[in-house]
């Protein structure tokens, strides 16, 4: 092994340091912890690490303040945890660039998997080399011909259907929050209009999915967003 | 004459008055003088008193005393010798114009007094009145508010004025205006403190279009502010009587809830402790299929742990009232499959049917929330429903209102007890083997109320439905349209 990847965890609770160091040096990654914002920032400039595992609710500061902080100056992937019915503070981690998050009590194959999507988008950012066919199950999208199949077939889409499942295929296992793709498929005018999401993704689900009802493609993040998972 | 004295300033009055004596004095000497030759001095004189004691007797002691006086000078210039001159002839008759002028001056004086005194008599009695008005108006009236608006009110239409403004101190301290919120822009004319032996209440403000506010006026408005301190005061008491009444109650309420809570947290604790200790020992080994369902175990708890205690959140939440809805024109749809999605996995056993017809309008709810209701409801029929039997989620449109229907094929709930499932800690009675606190059909009634719906159990013949209802429409709007595109080729 000639790098560990290097994981930062910033959380202010002994126990759960103690667990994630356990659980993710076990798998492999050279992990560093941190208890309080200020202290997780000093080692996130000092130690230069591959992912942030960010706790929203720190003794010292806000962590969506850490979250801003952050992005003044890197681009590494920050995973956000918090508890539930946090949706806000999540959103605002979001628009702040957090990359995805977490729910307390969460388990470990969720983190993990969380982790690797993270570190995936981070590489290929690096790389500059976005990916322009996306597979997911029954479904191709080639971002470059504008083209959906599903099983072989043609699907056809509406431009505004297209813009949506382009994007979010684009930026395939993140969130989006509803605020993001709103701005990013409608422009201003979307701001104020959450349901047009609504509306739109209920027509490209039926369009998309076996059982729109039981989406495998484009899952919902309640209270947050969309998540777009393919087979990578 | 009401209307003159109502109409005439003081002193025009007055003079017209005296006007208006001399002129009937002046008449009645004329008739008088008519029966000069046929009646003796002293019996005019006794006639003379008769005149004089009505006008004391209907316009009082001033008008009294100008006609004792006219009457006394008509009667020695038209009768007393010689006539025609203000002048006596006789000795005798200066007895009789004395003693007619102390006579006519002492009938004036006490007819008057008594005239005073049954004015004053009949002022202090409509003064009662009013008070007695006021009293029984605030009687019973237990909010500030209210005690306040009587107070303007009465205050107002009694003593006539143009306007009335009480500012009220204390922990929540407010201004009520009357008749309207115009306040005239002069300050006001009279301005009287509210407040009781212990305390300053607050403050009343008059206007009214005067010269000077009489001083009866003064008093009668002193009266009501006392009236109202009073009325005031015990709407305060009455009011901590009722906040101590509530903490009590959720004083109780929160030793219920400990001991229910300890309980239940702890039986998955011991679980968890139980297998924990189990894995960590050294003195038995286990074999891999009792490991993983040691370790299945202490999940499945862990998972209980959380869905307790986020249930205790969202109660704490809804009492406190920091739910609020978070609205958003969402697909019912989209909520009901993304709970069917995540719920598929602790089925085991039941059958879960949804029928709710994606071509609804949107409705505005909190999908948050929503899913929150759904997913309580869903549980709750897994909870007390056999194995291998269906739970439905169903939905109609009905006048405007969306009508759901979860239902499932447990036992019913006898009818006196279909409206307390829905409160907080309480659980239908033989179910021992069912786990719980008792909160997840409140959280349900919470939710439903905060989104202004109602929410409500019904037995069926094969089982129990809980329906609620939900407002389709938003602050008076309905489900907006979606601009639409079009597919291209």
């Amino acid at each position: 092994m000639t790098s560990m990847l290097h994981i930062l965890v910033i959380d202010d609770e002994p126990q759960v340091q103690r667990a994630m160091h356990t659980i993710l040096a076990k798998r492999g990654y050279k992990v560093t912890t941190a208890s309080d914002g200020e202290e997780g920032l000093a080692l996130a400039a000092t130690s230069e690490p591959d992912i942030i595992i960010l706790d929203l609710g720190l003794p010292d500061m806000d962590g969506v303040e850490v979250c801003a902080r952050l992005r003044e100056w890197t681009q590494c992937p920050i995973i956000v945890l918090s508890v539930r019915d946090s949706e806000r503070d999540k959103v605002a981690a979001f628009e702040k660039g957090a990359d995805d998050y977490l729910t307390k009590p969460f388990g470990i194959e969720e983190m993990l998997a969380r982790i690797g999507v993270a570190l995936r988008h981070s590489t290929s950012r690096q790389s500059g080399m976005p990916n322009k066919l996306i597979r997911a199950g029954a479904l191709t999208i080639d971002l470059t011909w504008h083209l959906v199949k599903r099983e072989g077939r043609e699907v056809k889409l509406t431009p505004t259907e297209y813009k949506l499942l382009a994007y979010l295929a684009a930026n395939e296992g993140r969130v989006h929050t509803h605020q993001n793709i709103l701005t990013q498929v409608w422009g201003q005018e979307g701001m104020d209009h959450p349901e047009y999401l609504r509306v739109y993704m209920r027509q490209l689900r039926k369009k998309l999915e076996a059982d729109p009802e039981n989406p495998q493609y484009i899952i919902t993040e309640s209270g947050i967003g969309y998540r777009f998972i393919s087979d990578e | 004459m009401k209307f003159i004295t109502m109409k005439i300033p003081p002193f025009v009055y007055t003079l017209y008055q005296f006007l208006l004596v001399g002129g009937l004095m002046m008449i009645v000497s004329m008739g008088f003088e008519a029966l000069r030759y046929e009646l003796d001095n002293t019996l005019i004189a006794l006639l003379y008193l008769i005149p004089v004691g009505l006008i004391t007797a209907f316009w009082g002691f001033g008008p009294g005393i100008t006609s004792a006086m006219t009457a006394f000078i008509a009667f020695n210039y038209f009768f007393m010798l010689p006539h025609y001159a203000l002048a006596v002839h006789y000795p005798a008759d200066i007895v009789i114009l004395t003693v007619f002028l102390i006579v006519a001056v002492v009938i004036s004086q006490l007819v008057g007094r008594m005239k005073a005194s049954l004015l004053a008599a009949n002022t202090r009695e409509q003064e009662a009145l009013q008070l007695y008005e006021l009293s029984i108006a605030l009687t019973g009236v237990h909010n500030e508010h209210d005690v306040v608006q009587i107070l303007a009110k009465e205050a107002q239409a009694v003593l006539q004025a143009e306007h009335v403004k009480l500012n009220i101190t204390g922990t929540e301290s407010f201004s009520f205006h009357f008749p309207d919120r115009y306040v005239p822009s002069r300050p006001a004319e009279l301005t009287l403190p509210i407040q009781t032996a212990r305390n300053f209440l607050g403050e009343i403000l008059l206007w009214k279009v005067a010269s000077t506010i009489p001083s009866m006026e003064k008093r009668l408005l002193q009266t009501f502010a006392s009236q109202g301190a009073l009325a005031l005061e015990r709407a305060r008491l009455a009011q901590s009587e009722a906040q101590a009444q509530v903490l009590k109650e959720s004083d109780h309420l929160k030793s219920v809830l400990l001991s229910s809570v300890s309980h239940e947290l702890r039986t998955p604790l011991f679980t968890i402790k139980a297998a924990s200790s189990s894995l960590r020992g050294d003195d038995v080994v286990w074999d891999s299929h009792e490991r993983v369902e040691l370790i299945e175990a202490i999940d499945d708890e862990a998972d209980h742990l959380n869905m307790l205690v986020g249930n205790l959140l969202d109660m704490s939440r809804i009492e406190s009232g920091s739910l609020q809805p978070r609205r958003e024109w969402n697909v019912l749809s989209e909520i009901v499959g993304s709970v069917a999605a995540r719920m598929r996995y602790s089925m085991n056993g039941h059958t879960l049917e949804v029928n709710v017809p994606d071509t609804f309008p949107l409705v505005p709810v909190d999908y948050v929330q929503m899913e929150q209701v759904f997913t309580n409801l869903v549980s709750n029929g897994l909870k007390y429903a056999p194995v291998n039997t269906a739970i439905c989620i169903c939905a109609n449109i009905e006048d405007d209102m969306l009508h759901v229907q979860v239902s499932n094929q447990g036992t019913q709930v006898p009818s006196e007890h279909l409206e307390r499932i829905f409160d907080k800690f309480y659980r239908a009675a033989a179910t021992e083997r069912v786990t719980g606190i008792g909160l997840g059909l409140s959280i349900c009634r919470g939710i439903i109320e905060a989104h202004g719906g109602r929410i409500w159990a019904e037995n069926l013949l094969d089982g129990l439905a809980f329906k609620f209802t939900l407002p389709l429409s938003w602050d008076g709007t309905l489900s907006p349209q979606i601009p639409m595109d079009i597919e291209t080729e």
